[in-house]
């Protein structure tokens, strides 16, 4: 019997040392196969930027976008988590862009007319039976530009 | 966070199902939890925002070289034949960047011989690193069948970069990512200045400057793990040391004033470009061949 339960101990502390990195290693199969052809026509930028979050949870990513390029910003969320608020917002901390999960828009295109620092700010509405489930889902921040 | 999944027995069975049946979809939990007994729950809520920092990469870096008429220049690369000669994983770590840098401009610019040497010299490190599952020989097989292929090559550049940065994250080793990122953006630095020596022109010297910018990042990233890693440590003294030779550049640009262009949402203003004074030039030249030159030797 004491046998069996080190056995289970040693199996649970396996499970909980790979889980989160088999979640992020699947979320990055997942944002490879599903969330970057959607960055088309615009080149990845190389940097993936995702996060596990839970409802309530927030991300934050800071990017310099330079004159004369064109970009795509693109926030994507799994199914599980539904669909995620996400904002631009400048140094000042003024909204460009917003995007409501009630209403989302996945993608917003544009470029600047001089080299800047902007925030892409990403945060996951509570769900509605918050009291007795937690999901964790992969949130996907990801940038293409236009060689 | 979810190490308290420990207590749960009954889960147990149910966690390694989830591992064992990934298949395409991102592994995601799905919990029953007693609210008043759950400590990840309360946990998760006074966690700290996850904050990223992106650096631009070396193949944007490089293709925004290209654009403001920089020429190619084999001579001031690293040579990648000194790949072997790295031991220690920092020096690793850093030149895995260097030779990822080199690999985006010489192919940004063509130059298909020269991406195929840097490519093993890059696998070669990665190889040291421990990190060969993202840069394996199966990669290094898709670009030489690619080798005359710009536009897939450049792709399978960028996604091999895409994967190396993030397999390192996945498996903790984000310090290892944070030195890859910086002699990268190091690197991408180093070609700038050395191309602006050999042939100045407004246009390099503005994207020389808006440097400022990324560096700030770069050294928030670094900063992260430079309590635990005197490696890291010592290159975060170095772009600090960069970033005081930026001292009296004006990079920041814009503001946020959105308007349409031609269909096309333009967000800032009439904000004058960056630019460099030929000291400051100097000063950011010399110190980035300082601390370039440490990395490679």
């Amino acid at each position: 019997m004491k046998h069996i339960g080190n056995l289970l101990a040693s199996a649970t502390l396996l499970a909980a040392l790979l889980l989160p990195s088999t979640a992020d290693a699947q979320c990055r199969s997942y944002a490879k196969n599903k969330w970057v052809p959607e960055l088309a026509p615009y080149k990845f930028n190389e940097t993936f930027n995702a996060a596990q979050l839970a409802p309530g949870e927030d991300a934050e990513v800071s990017l310099t976008f330079y004159s004369g390029q064109e970009y795509r910003i693109l926030v994507r969320s799994h199914p599980i988590l539904g669909e995620v608020n996400w904002k631009l917002v400048d140094g000042s901390n003024k909204i460009i862009f917003e995007s409501l999960a009630d209403d989302p828009k996945h993608t917003f295109d544009f470029k600047v007319a001089s080299t800047q620092q902007l925030k892409v700010q990403v945060w996951v509405p509570e769900a509605p039976n918050a009291n007795n489930m937690t999901h964790v889902g992969c949130v996907g921040i990801l940038v293409g530009f236009k060689e | 966070m979810r190490i308290t999944l420990l207590g749960w027995t009954a889960g147990i069975s149910g966690l390694l199902l989830l591992q064992a049946c990934g298949g395409g979809q991102p592994a995601q939990d799905t919990l029953n939890v007693d609210q008043a007994a759950d400590s990840t729950a309360q946990a998760r809520k006074q966690r700290t925002k996850a904050i990223f920092y992106n650096i631009p990469s070396p193949m944007e870096t490089a293709a925004l070289l290209k654009k403001a008429g920089a020429q190619y220049d084999k001579d001031i690369l690293n040579d990648p034949n000194k790949n072997s000669s790295y031991t220690a994983a920092s020096k690793q770590a850093l030149n895995l960047g260097i030779y990822g840098a080199d690999l985006s401009y010489a192919s940004v610019y063509n130059n298909t011989h020269e991406s195929m040497l840097f490519t093993a010299a890059a696998q070669n490190l990665a190889k040291q690193l421990n990190i060969s599952s993202a840069f394996s020989q199966e990669v290094v097989d898709r670009m030489e069948k690619n080798r005359d292929h710009r536009d897939s090559l450049l792709n399978i550049i960028s996604e091999t970069y895409w994967e190396v940065d993030a397999y390192l994250k996945e498996n903790q080793r984000e310090n290892i990512s944070a030195m890859m990122i910086a002699g990268g953006w190091v690197e991408g630095l180093y070609i700038a200045t050395a191309v602006c020596a050999a042939h100045d022109t407004p246009e390099l010297r503005q994207r020389i400057a808006e440097q400022k910018l990324p560096l700030t990042d770069l050294i928030a990233l670094v900063s992260t793990y430079s309590g635990t890693d005197q490696s890291v440590a010592g290159v975060l003294n170095d772009l600090k040391a960069l970033e005081a030779a930026y001292t009296g550049v004006s990079a920041a640009g814009g503001g946020s004033s959105v308007s349409q262009e031609g269909g096309v949402t333009v967000i800032g203003g009439s904000a004058p470009s960056a630019s460099l004074t030929n000291e400051q030039l100097k000063a950011i030249t010399e110190k980035t061949a300082a601390i370039r030159n440490t990395y490679i030797n």
